[in-house]
């Protein structure tokens, strides 16, 4: 019944996307049928763990999940062990690791901090897909500083035609920004007038804006050897994530302000109206 | 899940539904529950808190203005029964379809009136002069001196992929000499993706005695200015917060472009990784 899952989507994309693991293990429950589908269609916010051999973070999600276990790209190894856990083929877990180490400088290079993860499996066609992971985290010192958090999730899928590959990418960013003002500590650091006002009021409130936006790209790309592959989706992926964080910045900072400002004014609007119809006379008056 | 569990989960998506799309959160949830019956009755007290808490608006019958249906606007004493003080009529009131019906006049507390009268003729003007498309109710609390103001923009734009609601609510207390307000913003946008703005900013005031003891007319206009002033000053911060989130915590979740200012150079990424141990020295970044 596809009409479940588009309806389970569709609700996706309007609940708050603060709550998204909630309400996806909600759906869940109500329809455990189709929990494959919907955990394999709904991004959430990655988890992070510890690969136990290497001692390295890595990041989980549905695309390096076996059952209740999760694949480190370090070492290779399940957690919990799995005896007969899915692995790629020699061939591509070489491409894996190398893969790896190009989007770990590519993370240290846009993000300077976080963690990332790349992991790729074989297609039932002969071509092969994979996951281009990245997290990066900004947790406050104090409870009046900034709090954020930003994951990326590229799935791509390669088929090889010769000299040349081709690309189907679909990138989904999940962005989180959360301002905290006034209240009790500036309270207390600043005397009894420290969230009060020039005006005498008292406040005290807090911002968020989250959400995540989706987009997709194909592309041709040449091929010389296996390498090629990680090349080519490196510069797919940078250029999406150029595109797709001057969109966030255009959605987040531009569009909801936009809307708020749909909905009060800070201008008097009866004055404006005033005035317009003043000028309005006036012109008529002087054309008489 | 069994059927209790699945209406408890059902009614957690709606109250969490964005300004504007409850009917759209409902239809997902009937086509997910599959079992209209229950769902009917089930999630009916989910709705009710849903439209008290969003301050939804009803005509009024025989009246041609909206008023607002929320806790304060209940009639003591009855469960479905909302009252309008400015047309002086009560209605029993549909939390599914939003109609109100059974029209009756209600008997007014004869005390409270002329001071909430003069609120409500001050909050009307604060609406024309600061919203686009608002709806205010101002409510006695009987027995007291504490009066409900209560306003609600909203603008639904579902082509467009957007809807935004601002709810205000000030509790204006004459025995205690003060105003405790709250403000709360939630902006919904959804082309291709779900970013949300919420906000909550409570503010508090003790107001001048010369301010509690004038007429009900000039102390009304007072509050009401020390209102503005301070919606005003908050939808004002909003715009800094938005710059605060976009220089400190957007910029630091991840650059524009890496500190070289240029995009990577991906040959180099790959080959330096890979001939890291044969020569470290060779540089990440190329010019072109």
């Amino acid at each position: 019944m596809a009409d479940l899952v588009d309806s389970m989507l569709d609700l996706m994309r309007r609940l708050p996307p603060t709550r998204v693991e909630e309400n996806v293990a909600a759906l869940v429950g109500i329809c455990p049928d189709y929990a494959d589908d919907l955990l394999g269609s709904v991004d959430q916010p990655l988890q992070l763990r510890t690969d136990r051999a290497t001692g390295k973070e890595y990041l989980a999600c549905d695309y390096n999940r076996d059952g209740e276990s999760y694949r480190s790209p370090w070492s290779n190894e399940y957690d919990p062990p799995l005896e007969d856990g899915t692995t790629p083929t020699p061939k591509l877990r070489k491409l894996e690791i190398t893969a790896n180490e190009a989007f770990d400088t590519y993370r240290e290079m846009y993000f300077e901090g976080g963690v990332s993860s790349v992991y790729l499996w074989d297609l039932d066609d002969g071509g092969f897909a994979g996951v281009v992971l990245l997290k990066k985290t900004m947790t406050p010192t104090a409870p009046s500083e900034p709090a954020g958090s930003w994951d990326s999730i590229h799935v791509f899928e390669a088929v090889e035609r010769g000299r040349q590959a081709h690309y189907k990418l679909t990138s989904t960013i999940m962005l989180q920004l959360v301002t905290h003002k006034g209240g009790p500590v500036e309270h207390v650091s600043e005397g009894v007038s420290g969230t009060k006002g020039k005006d005498g009021w008292k406040k005290e409130g807090e911002t968020t804006l989250s959400g995540s936006m989706t987009r997709q790209t194909e592309q041709d790309w040449p091929l010389q050897d296996a390498s090629s592959h990680i090349t080519n989706t490196g510069k797919m992926i940078e250029e999406m994530e150029i595109k797709m964080r001057n969109l966030l910045q255009e959605v987040y900072f531009g569009k909801t302000r936009d809307i708020v400002y749909d909905l009060r004014s800070v201008d008097d609007l009866a004055k404006a109206r005033r005035q317009r119809e003043l000028q309005k006379e006036l012109v008529g008056f002087i054309k008489r | 899940m069994d059927a209790t569990e699945r209406i408890q989960a059902a009614s957690k998506f709606l109250l969490q539904a964005p300004p504007g799309e409850i009917n759209d959160v409902l239809n997902d949830v009937r086509n997910i529950i599959s079992d209209d019956e229950s769902l009917q009755d089930g999630v009916l007290p989910a709705l009710r808190e849903y439209n008290l808490a969003q301050f939804t608006t009803v005509d009024v019958p025989g009246a041609d203005h909206q008023a607002i249906v929320s806790e304060a606007a209940r009639l003591p004493g009855e469960d479905e029964r909302f009252f309008d003080p400015r047309s002086k009529t009560s209605f029993v009131f549909d939390h599914l379809t939003l109609e109100a019906a059974d029209a009756q006049p209600v008997e007014i507390d004869a005390d409270a009136e002329p001071f909430r009268a003069a609120l409500e003729a001050a909050t009307l003007s604060y609406l024309q002069a600061h919203f686009h498309d608002g709806v205010a109710s101002v409510f006695a609390v009987t027995g007291s001196s504490k009066f409900f103001v209560q306003i609600v923009a909203n603008k639904y734009n579902p082509s467009n992929y957007w809807s935004g609601r601002w709810r205000s609510e000030y509790v204006v207390n004459l025995d205690e000499n003060r105003v405790d307000g709250k403000v709360l913003v939630n902006v919904h946008y959804y082309e291709q993706g779900n970013v949300q703005l919420s906000t909550n900013h409570t503010s508090s005031l003790s107001l001048p005695s010369a301010v509690v003891t004038s007429a009900p007319g000039p102390s009304a206009t007072k509050i009401l200015a020390l209102i503005e002033d301070e919606e005003g000053q908050y939808q004002t911060s909003l715009n800094d917060t938005y710059h605060e989130m976009g220089e400190k915590t957007f910029k630091g979740l991840r650059r524009a472009l890496p500190m070289t200012r240029q995009k990577l150079d991906w040959d180099k990424v790959l080959g330096y990784k890979l001939g890291a141990e044969l020569s470290a020295s060779k540089g990440v970044f190329g010019s072109s």
